[in-house]
């Protein structure tokens, strides 16, 4: 317990460092994700049928392979086969890297999600909105969207959960994410070896971050009750 | 609305496409310059080869020098490459590879890898080299170009000095109960040479287990054992026995990759000017430095 009290303000240090990381992977993911969700459900939803069918195929593939093997084919891939490493060895270059599996990951999964949204709001409504003249952009921002983000809340709250969890993929191109800093003090690091406690903590910063992220996320679902 | 999403998403992948066939069209016309070689005679061969290997993209030093940095591969590992109290790398290694890209006109960058994936790391360009303490396995030397051994490590038996003369030879050990490190090379040693042994969770534990007397002696690394054993350490009562396996460690390189001849040139030089020895001398480890 004493050297766990010495090795303590280390670790800390470390895994905030790692956790930053996670946070900020965390961030750029839903940025990026959650407008291009929306432009791949309406090409999912395309009554061209060779967009849809395309978007539908890139779907199948990006839900159908496991994250991990995104992240390396996108970080390696052009180094390997290309013979051009745009992404470079330095840390940014891994971050990016991460970004880019991370946004088109989650876009696909939040693009279903949104079709179902927006495929639950009364076809009536639209109707109605033709009548009275209005196009159909203005029918999607000002009738269909907000009764849709309230129908989201719930299962957008899941996936949410589930990718502050996923950013522990990242350490697979060695992102240094919380894991990974944690995971450093097993074979030896700033001075500490052996020590396994630190990995095993990493589990209170995501307990913490989600316990915040569900406090806010049911506010918003509270807030959106209006609708119905 | 719809439509101009159409277009826009047809456009993307267009461009995807696009992307694709210029990377075909380049190996297009690698195939023309190959087959051009194959028409040319015999004397003209060996011309148009080397005109070749001039303007070859392939060569590590014209692409490290193009962008100025030579990226190098690394754990965590003293006393090899590790970090200072301002979060800078030092080390062995790392001082080493600071002066190698000193020598070729450019800088250096660390970067922190997943070890498992190094030859990943190397063949993907995201890494230029990996210098860490690397003992040249054939697994490693068939997947990488090495650059001549520098340094020794061995699996060395520790065990207190009082005892040493009377287990002075691997036949002896067999009275002795062991501490390793689980999954080292240490283990394996022990294990190979039919000794007992209780695993532990790292060398440092196995040196504590033989201080404490719960172990008669310890397998691990020779580099830790000469700093970490001995007058003016933790350990004085201690001392290193038998050796019972040799590694060496050496510097990996891509396949084919012109940098392993200018870093063997390069030790050789620093071995010979002595400011090898100097750098092994200020972290510990001048007696396991190989000459070049």
């Amino acid at each position: 317990m004493n050297l766990i009290m010495q090795q303590l303000p280390i670790v800390i240090r470390s895994l905030n460092a790692g956790f930053v990381q996670t946070l900020k992977l965390f961030l750029v993911t839903l940025v990026g994700a959650i407008p291009l969700g929306l432009v791949i459900s309406f090409g999912s939803m395309s009554r061209f049928k060779i967009l849809s069918a395309f978007t539908k195929t890139v779907v199948w593939i990006i839900r159908g392979t496991p994250l991990m093997i995104q992240l390396l084919i996108i970080y390696y891939f052009p180094g390997l086969v290309l013979g051009n490493a745009i992404w470079g060895g330095g840390e940014s270059g891994r971050f990016m890297a991460a970004s880019v599996a991370f946004i088109f990951n989650y876009a696909c999964y939040f693009s279903e999600i949104y079709r179902g949204g927006i495929q639950s709001v009364p076809v009536g409504q639209q109707e109605a909105g033709l009548v009275l003249g209005m196009t159909r952009t203005q029918i999607f921002f000002r009738v269909t969207l907000l009764q849709m983000i309230k129908r989201i809340v719930p299962p957008m709250s899941n996936e949410i959960i589930t990718l502050v969890k996923d950013t522990s993929l990242a350490r697979i191109i060695a992102l240094q994410e919380v894991i990974w800093a944690g995971q450093a003090f097993m074979k030896g690091s700033q001075g500490i070896s052996g020590a396994i406690w630190p990995l095993f903590f990493t589990a209170v910063y995501y307990l913490v971050f989600i316990g915040v992220l569900t406090i806010v996320l049911g506010r918003l679902e509270q807030k959106l009750n209006y609708f119905q | 609305m719809k439509k101009l999403l159409a277009l826009m998403l047809t456009g993307v992948m267009v461009l995807g496409m696009a992307g694709c066939g210029s990377s075909s069209s380049t190996e297009t016309t690698t195939e023309t310059e190959e087959a051009e070689v194959e028409e040319e005679t015999e004397e003209v061969e060996a011309e148009a080869e080397e005109t070749e290997e001039a303007a070859d993209a392939d060569s590590d030093l014209a692409y490290v020098q193009e962008k100025g940095t030579l990226v190098v591969g690394i754990t965590d590992f003293e006393p090899m490459d590790y970090k200072d109290e301002d979060g800078n790398w030092i080390g062995f290694d790392a001082d080493m590879a600071t002066a190698f890209a000193e020598s070729l006109g450019v800088a250096v960058e660390f970067v922190e890898i997943d070890w498992d994936n190094k030859i990943l790391e190397l063949d993907g360009k995201t890494i230029d080299c990996v210098w860490n303490g690397m003992t040249l396995t054939d697994e490693v030397m068939s997947a990488m170009d090495c650059s001549n051994a520098y340094s020794s490590n061995s699996q060395v038996v520790v065990l207190a000095a009082d005892v040493a003369e009377d287990y002075a030879d691997v036949e002896s050990l067999a009275d002795l109960s062991f501490a390793v490190e689980s999954g080292s090379a240490g283990e394996a040693a022990a294990e190979d040479n039919g000794l007992s042994y209780t695993s532990v969770s790292n060398q440092a534990n196995a040196l504590m287990e033989v201080a404490a007397g719960t172990s008669d002696a310890a397998i691990i690394d020779l580099l830790m054992a000469e700093a970490m054993v001995g007058e003016g350490t933790s350990y004085e009562d201690l001392t290193t026995g038998v050796v019972l396996v040799d590694e060496e460690y050496g510097v990996g390189f891509r396949q084919g990759s012109d940098l392993v001849e200018l870093l063997n040139e390069f030790f050789a030089e620093s071995y010979a000017d002595g400011s090898m020895t100097e750098i092994a001398t200020t972290y510990g480890i001048e007696n396991s430095i190989i000459a070049q």
